[in-house]
């Protein structure tokens, strides 16, 4: 029998895998306290005192949201403005807020959004991705969709087309009559103005801004 | 032994097996009848809208994906158990009661999804319809019996791994099945932080089936390598090892090219793409690993003097073959070519992704397993060298076929997507459409289609054939 | 917390031509990838003949040669670069050091 050398030496790998399997989990580990202290939602202090967060608070709903390019992060980042009425209101409380939010996001899960929409760019393909729906220019002032509601908002528009989609066909695609209550619309509008207002590092690129995009037509 | 290599006769655990393989194959069917009607709305939205919506089918299609698998997966521990280990599985009993738990629990799961299919925005419906997550939609009345279910498989075979003779493949199965099943309580909670949501999310999907489950596949591979075609243990072993030392590896920080775009920090950027570009490593060395052991044995028996064919059973030995090669083409270029944070920038959530799924989960897993089910087969019917029928061969190609073929159409709908939605359009609602209407992504949803249906026939072959290849007279038995 | 990384990933579009270069160099990079290893594991086996073996190092320069065709039209960063250029390096010496692990066993095995 030859020599046995350490490289075939089944001992030596198992002692290989448990360590590379080891050493990659506690790197994940520590990654993930890292990013969970970075992606837990801000506060409505940090709103009013400016402090940008990743994922803001759930008071961003009284804000006015854009996405602007960042010219040292090379992308597009959500940026948050001046004031803006929300359902007739800018003084949704903290509470409030989050009431609205827990409804919204519970509803983007009771209604299976996510198999059919993408949120953040992950989901089904077979309708648009929702990650910045409410910064869409067609749901805007201008916008085809609010017009086609015959609302004067962005966010009545957006809950008039959740709570009837059906009557509003955009294309053959339409989107099914959820069951969606007037209630759960204002949730989920809530819920996707919050949304835009994450910090997804550039992505979607040159949302809505099909004039001035780069490879803009 | 308890049961030589290839013998179900008398084994419970082997019957088992059988049990869930039957199962498997049952909601392979109806993963891929989902997937057909699915197949149809991009082509006639009209079709069953408000009756069984594109949500309700995709729900069903990806669920029944997921839940087959996890099935065919714990049958094959079941059948290759006994082998292992030289006895009996220890506590079959609580093995065959969950079974049935398990397989009740779905019936009504889908059913749920089917009849129930959305409810008013509560706790409840998440609790008692689905969670809205996707591929982990089970409500969480189901999550908690998974979670029973799959506490007592791991108990299953760590209680036989133990008494019994603990090999190599039996030593990583144990440390991966328990990886997998803890993983899964990464997805039981809510948060109303879509980006913590998200986050924990990825874990369990990415480190399933990028991860544990490559891990698994690793381990299946080494035992066909041995029962199959003979190849020596300690060389396979030590392969398995290397396998695990490579997938995990690259597979575990490889999560972070899913963190890209969901609130993390960009710091995912490096880290996804450092390690998305060691993940296909892996995936060449166990592709090159079946072909290697292939040729050696077989070389080996030629030079003895016995030219005969080495492989013991044809038809899994194919699948077992197209799961190398599957792995690398689905999960490895597949999974490459869109995985760079600056080109995934514009693939995030097209078809690409889509293309990529189906033929990663195809070529990775539900090969391996179809050929695992072929193994039962001929396990339970005492055959020495199975052959393959004009069924199999039907069922080989064609399912191959249709998924690559599905696999492509979808490239061309991403790349369509990619060029008109993202890099012009900027991903509005606007160019979301102006992107669908194209003729080129219309054409390539008319093949998908076609695809889809000839991979739903060659299952029909599948299942004809593994109903009735064991009575076939052309078999050394 | 860890500090922000300084370089920016994302600061060059990618130019609309440029997509399907990169969708086929990246693709290829593993054909070519798997064609490196393939040849060089049957060459060693004796399952191809030896003179085909620079076809396979041909391989391993085209694997190459698409992997930095990609990397720059996606104008990957510093880091990536070094990262890719590593890898690819990294991957030269891999078959090498498969073939002679495996065949250590065989030996011990058969011998």
């Amino acid at each position: 029998m030859a020599k046995r050398s350490v490289w075939s030496d089944n001992r030596f790998w198992q002692r290989s895998a448990a360590w590379v399997t080891g050493f990659a989990s506690i790197l994940l580990i520590w990654l993930t306290f890292d990013t969970s202290a970075q992606i837990s939602m801000g506060t409505d202090a940090d709103l009013q005192n400016g402090v940008t967060k990743r994922v803001p608070a759930p008071t961003v709903i009284n804000y006015k949201i854009t996405y602007e390019m960042d010219t040292t992060r090379g992308h597009e980042v959500p940026v948050i403005g001046e004031k803006e009425m929300f359902f007739g209101r800018d003084d949704w409380s903290e509470e409030e807020a989050a009431e609205l939010l827990h409804l919204g996001k519970l509803g983007s899960q009771a209604k299976n959004c996510m198999n059919c929409h993408t949120l953040l760019g992950n989901g089904a393909y077979y309708a648009p991705d929702l990650t910045k729906a409410w910064l869409d220019p067609a749901w805007g002032p201008e916008g085809s969709l609010q017009s086609m509601t015959g609302k004067n908002t962005k966010e009545e528009a957006m809950a008039e087309f959740l709570q009837h989609p059906s009557q509003y066909p955009t294309h053959a695609r339409m989107m099914p009559d959820l069951g969606i209550t007037a209630d759960e619309a204002q949730g989920l509008v809530a819920f996707l103005k919050h949304m835009s207002s994450i910090d997804t590092n550039g992505f979607p690129r040159n949302f809505g801004k099909i004039k001035g995009a780069v490879h803009g037509k | 032994m308890a049961s030589n290599h290839l013998t179900g006769v008398g084994s419970e655990s082997k019957q088992l097996a059988t049990w869930y393989f039957t199962f498997a194959a049952i909601i392979f069917g109806a993963q891929l009848v989902f997937g057909v009607v699915a197949a149809i709305q991009y082509v006639m939205p009209g079709f069953l809208f408000e009756i069984v919506d594109f949500s309700v089918a995709r729900m069903i299609h990806i669920n029944a994906l997921v839940v087959w698998m996890v099935f065919a997966m714990f049958g094959a521990v079941y059948w290759l158990l006994p082998d292992e280990t030289g006895i009996e599985t220890v506590g079959i009993k609580i093995g065959k009661l969950l079974f049935w738990v398990f397989a009740a629990a779905i019936v009504v799961v889908v059913l749920v999804y089917l009849l129930v299919q959305v409810g008013p925005a509560t706790e409840s419906t998440i609790w008692l319809i689905h969670e809205g997550r996707e591929y982990i939609e089970a409500p969480r009345w189901a999550d908690f019996g998974i979670v029973v279910v799959a506490l007592g498989f791991v108990f299953n075979l760590f209680a036989t791994g133990m008494k019994g003779k603990q090999t190599g493949i039996i030593t990583v199965l144990m440390a991966d099945m328990l990886a997998f099943a803890g993983l899964y309580l990464a997805g039981m909670f809510f948060t109303d932080n879509i980006s913590v949501d998200q986050f924990w999310w990825w874990w369990v999907i990415h480190l399933w089936v990028e991860a544990t489950w490559e891990v698994y596949v690793g381990s299946l591979a080494a035992y066909g390598l041995i029962t199959m075609i003979g190849a020596h243990r300690k060389t396979v072993e030590m392969w398995l090892w290397i396998e695990v030392a490579m997938l995990f590896g690259s597979g575990i920080l490889g999560l972070g090219h899913h963190y890209f775009w969901i609130g993390t920090p960009e710091y995912w950027w490096e880290i996804g793409a450092l390690f998305s570009a060691l993940e296909p490593l892996p995936l060449v060395a166990m592709f090159i690993h079946v072909l290697y052991d292939w040729g050696k044995t077989q070389g080996a028996e030629t030079e003895k003097g016995n030219p005969a064919s080495v492989i013991k059973n044809k038809p899994a030995f194919t699948w077992f073959v197209l799961n190398a090669f599957g792995n690398f083409l689905g999960a490895g270029i597949w999974g490459f070519f869109h995985t760079l944070p600056q080109v995934n920038l514009y693939t995030h959530g097209t078809q690409f992704t889509s293309a990529h799924g189906h033929l990663a989960f195809f070529g990775a897993y539900a090969t391996i397993l179809i050929g695992m089910m072929y193994l039962a087969v001929q396990g339970t019917n005492g055959i020495k060298v199975l052959k393959s029928t004009k069924s199999s061969l039907a069922a080989t190609w064609m399912i191959t076929g249709g998924v690559m073929g599905m696999g492509i159409a979808l490239t061309i709908a991403g790349y369509v997507q990619v060029l008109v939605s993202r890099a012009q359009m900027g991903a509005t609602w606007a160019g979301y459409f102006d992107g669908q209407s194209g003729m080129w992504f219309s054409q390539a949803m008319d093949w998908r289609l076609f695809m889809g249906v000839i991979t739903l026939i060659g299952f029909v072959f599948l299942a004809k054939d593994l109903l009735s290849i064991g009575k076939a007279t052309h078999h050394e038995r | 917390m860890l500090a922000p990384i300084n370089e920016s990933v994302m600061i060059t579009e990618i130019a609309l031509d440029d997509f399907l270069p990169i969708f086929i160099s990246s693709s290829l990079v593993l054909v070519f990838g798997a064609v490196y290893a393939i040849v060089f594991t049957f060459v060693k086996v004796g399952a191809l003949k030896p003179w085909l073996m620079p076809f396979g190092y041909l391989g391993w320069v085209l694997t190459a040669y698409c992997l930095y065709l990609m990397g720059s039209l996606m104008h990957v960063g510093e880091f990536t670069q070094k990262a890719l250029i590593v890898t690819m390096i990294g991957y030269l010496f891999l078959p090498h050091a498969i073939y002679y692990m495996v065949d250590k066993v065989h030996q011990e095995n058969e011998h």
